[in-house]
């Protein structure tokens, strides 16, 4: 049994101001970074290789807030921040607030496994990129048209844009292999307008991404700062574990009660110890798919 | 008591021995106050450390609890007796935060702090910052004056610079003792511990001891019955340049809540992986173990089956407290109204 779920962000994404065309595309890099991340589940990959794999995906399509297309900092460059975690003994790698790292998620895996470090932050996890042969990408590459009119758009006050809303178009994948092993990754550009220096709650362990085999893995998309203080992931995780919740309710009390109850929105998507995927949102929509070798397969919005 | 350095008392023995004992009824009992604080854990052991150091230590611990606990005795919040705390730990030049901190591969100090409101919950962390005097000052202010939680770098130093706080230089935070640490640490590492070679999931044998000890936290109770927790480290020596540890995370090194509060000292990444200060209460909260058992289970279970060394101070809304280790000693300290002060730093309780 082996299944995977992504998302591409959660806000308002009202019906009406997604244009057919708009929806079409969005659906279809959801499909692709889905198809990725199956493939190497099907072929007997691990957990680990194929949230890599998908996140990859989304971070290279420009329509996700992650890697190319990521939301731009007040001063208009982008900034980025991933996560990744290993079920299995529980090892991550995290980065935060790199500008010139093609695949973040990759670099987040690279820490951990080739540093002694869990989070590596700004220039320092850039020279560490160069020193394991990453190739950097001027900060040009990540920015597109799109999201430097967002941006001036947010910082003349005003929303208009049928992209993911600013801080909300996340990008993250869980899933669990044929062996049991569990895994999430969570890769993103935060906030538009945000401050430089910020960082989200996508490379905290335990706020946006966690995973621990035999409970589960999650990954979180919203408004950041609110999953951190409510260590949203970790949270869910120890609802099933210490209370013997399902993942559906574990997510549904933090996004409903918690969050809900300190002001903070967003979604969620889960996988259990034994494949069953969860998503979960209190916006008005959720970017996600899911897909697991028992045919289940399913790409929604709304 | 089946370990001698557990010091955890319970609000019910006090209260069943107090109305044993008296007769007329009580005048309104004034709420619980209580101050924890440490000064990180690691190989700290009587043998190793000579009379006038010990003083020295004690000493600054000392006036640590001591200004922390002066907050909460003339009625301020936990918030402001956490960071007083903190604050004179950071200035305090043998513990790793702020002045005296260790140096990272590049030989400069990089700082991360973080404090947690247990009301609301509100938090700020501040990571990697290099001219900062007091980043828990500066942690305080991304809580009280920003829309976010953690800023790193450059960008936290630019806020910092935005509200009005003084920067110094890099020099400010070098000691002579941590700049000879360092070389030792790279002459060990050229020797054969590549620092980035990757940590083992269980530590050799023969693993020498882990450098960087000193990061300081504190934990507060005050008379609103509120909590809260703050955290301040210069992090491991020789630590790669970027490197962000536990504390500036929260959940992971700073935790607090409206009835449970911990910080943690130790090898970072180990408590950021399981989530450390948040689980301790995550066990108290749906387990139902008492402060005590949740920290015991952490550090000697949970912590040490990855080879995880290190401690936490926990607290709870009772002013019940816990200050645990698997690591060698702990420079610790607790000061409450129920008359108890002390200060301690090896394994038997003084």
């Amino acid at each position: 049994m082996y299944a995977i779920a992504i998302h591409g962000g959660a806000g308002a994404v009202p019906r009406a101001t997604l244009s057919p065309e708009r929806e079409r595309a969005y659906r279809a890099g959801l499909e692709a970074a889905l198809d990725g991340g199956s493939a190497v589940l099907e072929r007997g990959g691990s957990s680990l290789d194929a949230v890599t794999a998908a996140v990859r995906i989304l971070e290279d399509d420009p329509l996700f807030n992650a890697g190319r297309g990521a939301a731009l900092t007040r001063e208009g460059a982008a900034e980025l921040d991933a996560a990744i975690m290993d079920g299995r003994q529980q090892r991550a790698g995290a980065v935060a607030s790199v500008r010139h790292v093609k695949n973040p998620v990759e670099l987040a895996r690279r820490v951990m496994e080739k540093s002694r470090h869990v989070l590596l932050v700004g220039p320092g996890a850039e020279e560490f990129a160069l020193e394991e042969g990453f190739a950097l990408m001027p900060n040009l590459y990540f920015r597109t048209p799109e999201r430097i009119s967002q941006l001036e758009h947010e910082q003349r006050g005003e929303r208009v844009s049928d992209l993911v809303p600013p801080g909300q178009g996340t990008v993250g994948a869980v899933a669990r292999d044929r062996d049991g092993n569990l895994a999430a990754a969570t890769s993103t550009g935060g906030m538009t307008n945000k401050r430089p220096g910020r960082v989200g709650d996508s490379p905290i362990i335990g706020a946006g991404t966690y995973a621990k085999n035999g409970v589960c893995a999650v990954s979180a998309t919203g408004h950041g700062e609110y999953f951190i203080r409510a260590v949203a992931a970790h949270h869910v995780c120890a609802a099933v574990e210490y209370r013997g919740l399902t993942l559906e309710l574990a997510m549904r009390e933090l996004l409903n009660d918690i969050l809900r109850g300190l002001g903070g929105d967003g979604g969620l998507i889960g996988v259990d110890r034994d494949g069953r995927i969860v998503m979960e949102f209190s916006t008005e929509g959720m970017y996600r798919g899911a897909r697991d070798s028992s045919g289940r397969s399913e790409i929604a919005i709304y | 008591m089946s370990r001698p350095n557990l010091l955890a008392i319970t609000a019910a023995a006090l209260l069943a021995t107090a109305s044993a004992h008296a007769a007329p009824p009580p005048p309104a009992p004034q709420p619980t106050i209580a101050l924890a604080i440490h000064g990180g854990a690691g190989v700290i052991e009587r043998a190793r450390m000579t009379p006038e150091r010990e003083a020295s230590y004690r000493a600054g611990l000392a006036a640590a609890l001591d200004a922390g606990y002066a907050v909460l005795e003339r009625g301020g919040s936990s918030l402001d007796a956490v960071a007083a705390a903190v604050r004179t730990m950071e200035d305090d030049p043998q513990f790793n935060a702020g002045r005296g901190a260790v140096l990272n591969h590049d030989g400069i100090c990089e700082l991360d702090a973080a404090i947690m409101d247990g009301t609301g919950p509100r938090a700020g962390a501040v990571a990697g910052v290099h001219h900062v005097k007091n980043p828990i000052d500066l942690a305080r202010l991304v809580m009280d004056r920003s829309p976010h939680v953690l800023l790193a770098g450059a960008g936290a130093e630019e806020f910092a610079l935005a509200q009005g706080v003084v920067l110094v230089p890099e020099s400010y935070f070098l000691t002579p003792g941590r700049v000879r640490e360092l070389e030792e640490e790279k002459r060990a590492a050229a020797a054969g511990q590549e620092p980035t070679a990757p940590l083992p999931l269980r530590p050799p044998a023969s693993a020498a001891a882990p450098k960087g000890i000193g990061t300081v936290g504190a934990l507060a109770l005050d008379r609103a019955g509120h909590l809260a927790a703050a955290t301040s480290t210069g992090g491991l020596t020789n630590k790669l340049y970027g490197r962000v540890g536990d504390t500036p995370i929260i959940g992971a090194g700073t935790y607090a809540d409206e009835s449970c509060a911990v910080s943690g000292t130790g090898q970072g990444e180990f408590y950021i992986r399981q989530v450390v200060a948040y689980d301790i209460c995550a066990m108290m909260h749906y387990q139902h173990l008492s402060l005590e058992r949740a920290v015991d289970t952490m550090i000697h279970q949970k912590l040490k089956r990855t080879g995880g060394e290190g401690g936490v101070i926990a607290l709870d809304g009772d002013g019940n407290y816990a200050m645990d280790f698997n690591s060698p000693g702990m420079h610790r300290g607790v000061r409450d109204s129920r008359g108890h002060r002390e200060i301690a730093m090896y394994r038997d309780t003084n």
